[in-house]
């Protein structure tokens, strides 16, 4: 876990992450938003360093919160492995202090504290290495 | 009900020991005093209290066989406490710490004992007879952070730390003259007085309680993140499992049998985690019954209560009446052990106390579910 790659990496994940972006447009023109989801989701967060990469990932991650309407529908459909990992985008997505943002990951964090519990906010807080 | 008894000795309780024939119990009221109540009567006496230490008592351990008692505190002292007929004697250990030591344990043969401390070091102390002093050896350089707990392997030389740095380790504590080269250590009989056996990097924040299984083949450790954490065979070919944790973290475990693990923290309701027949560890349920119904309905009434305010709004109030039916401990627990006479492969019956002053007695024996795990 959490192999830290080196910098000149950086180029090779900025294509992974446009690669992916691609996917989630076109999975998002199909009306399939808990899909690209978990695509955005995966491989999250980057093992790198390197906040530009972070940042990359981010924007491809919000794309897809952005895009889900149902909230009920998305927890039938996302399965537990994802919701470590979705918490601490959500978290990311409440310190940006955008009202739509704030709105749509306050909405997805009521949902999923249910599903998951507290112990999914503590993995999340607690997580100083694989940060997001 | 799996708690048999519930006794509020103090406002808040950082550890507490048994004395050997369970008659006894030594606790710290959270102050530089330990106190030793004895049962009598169905009531509890205080019969002793041992002062000699300036601040907190961090760690208490009474040993099985030979009725020591031994403490930590955040002075930097450790005091071996011994039953004489004018009551108990200290006799200063110095374990040349600068910084707090934060716990303490006895090993399996008692010859030894060690003391997990803010210095980023392990003392394992042992006795001279021909100096009549205690003499206290540090592992030094492998900890990165405070040690915040310790656990004695049953052969008497392994040693399990966790940190605050996250990572749990397994050190060799081989004293020569103090060990026999031919106790059952296997290949540890080799390894030099703090060699580090194993490190395990699988927490990425504070760690906690760490504990063998009676055989020393398991051992179990906690994370701050909701965490608890599986080692098989610990050595170069160590298999790890994770099981994450829906509710708040750990602070300590216990094996109470090969297959079966309790954990205490945050939650202030015990936690029982099982192995399966393939060695595959998952939650099972808490002890105490209060949760088991009604958690996710809490987590709910909470959240809306947060939205209730808010928004200004009373429509989400409704749940704010609502009691909590209230369980065994009202706040964290922070220490457990088990209620033993001597060191056995499975325990029923165990007692945990916390930031709430009181100790509980908890029995398996009416948890038919749980029995088929000892």
């Amino acid at each position: 876990m959490a192999e830290i790659v080196e910098a000149d990496n950086y180029e090779g994940i900025i294509t992974r992450i446009e690669h992916k972006s691609r996917k989630i447009e076109s999975l998002l023109k199909q009306y399939k938003p808990v899909e690209a989801l978990k695509t955005a989701l995966e491989g999250s967060p980057p093992k790198t360093k390197d906040e530009r990469c972070k940042s990359a990932n981010w924007i491809v991650v919000h794309r897809a919160i952005m895009a889900i309407k149902d909230v009920d529908s998305l927890f039938s459909a996302l399965d537990p492995e994802y919701y470590d990992i979705l918490m601490k985008y959500l978290y990311r997505g409440l310190s940006t202090g955008d009202r739509p943002t704030c709105d749509q990951c306050l909405r997805i964090h009521e949902k999923l504290t249910e599903k998951a519990g507290l112990g999914c906010i503590l993995r999340c807080l607690a997580d100083t290495l694989n940060t997001v | 009900m799996a708690a048999t008894s519930v006794h509020k000795f103090a406002q808040c309780i950082s550890c507490h020991a048994w004395s050997p024939d369970l008659s006894m119990i030594a606790f710290c009221p959270n102050n530089s005093e330990v106190h030793i109540y004895k049962l009598s009567e169905d009531k509890w006496e205080k019969v002793h209290v041992l002062q000699k230490h300036d601040q907190i008592v961090s760690g208490i351990d009474w040993s099985y066989r030979s009725n020591k008692i031994v403490t930590v505190s955040h002075d930097r002292n450790s005091y071996v406490w011994n039953q004489e007929a004018t009551g108990w004697v200290p006799t200063l250990v110095i374990l040349r710490l600068n910084r707090a030591a934060l716990c303490v344990q006895w090993s399996p043969k008692e010859n030894k004992f060690a003391v997990g401390s803010g210095a980023k070091t392990v003392c394992i102390c042992y006795y001279e007879q021909e100096n009549n002093w205690w003499v206290s050896k540090l592992i030094r350089k492998r900890h990165d952070s405070s040690v915040t707990s310790i656990a004695w392997h049953p052969n008497n030389v392994l040693l399990a730390t966790t940190s605050t740095d996250g990572k749990c380790r397994v050190f060799s504590t081989f004293i020569k003259g103090v060990d026999a080269k031919d106790s059952a250590m296997g290949n540890s009989a080799d390894t030099k007085f703090g060699e580090q056996i194993v490190q395990l990097d699988l927490c990425f924040c504070w760690a906690f309680g760490v504990r063998w299984s009676p055989s020393g083949n398991t051992l179990a450790y906690v994370g701050h993140n909701s965490m608890i954490y599986f080692v098989d065979e610990v050595g170069p070919s160590a298999a790890a499992q994770s099981v994450a944790i829906r509710d708040l973290p750990l602070r300590d475990v216990l094996f109470l049998s090969e297959r079966m693990v309790v954990g205490v923290g945050f939650d202030c309701n015990p936690m029982v985690f099982v192995a399966d027949e393939s060695g595959l560890w998952s939650f099972l349920r808490f002890l105490d019954e209060r949760k088991s119904a009604s958690s996710s309905a809490k987590y709910g009434s909470q959240f809306s209560e947060a939205f209730g305010k808010f928004y200004g709004q009373s429509k989400f109030s409704a749940s704010n009446n609502v009691e909590q039916s209230r369980g065994a401990h009202d706040n964290c627990i922070n220490c457990i052990l088990p209620l033993a006479k001597q060191r056995k492969s499975s325990v029923t019956r165990f007692t945990t106390s916390g930031l709430d002053g009181k100790i509980v007695t908890w029995d398996l024996q009416k948890q038919e579910d749980l029995l088929d795990y000892l």
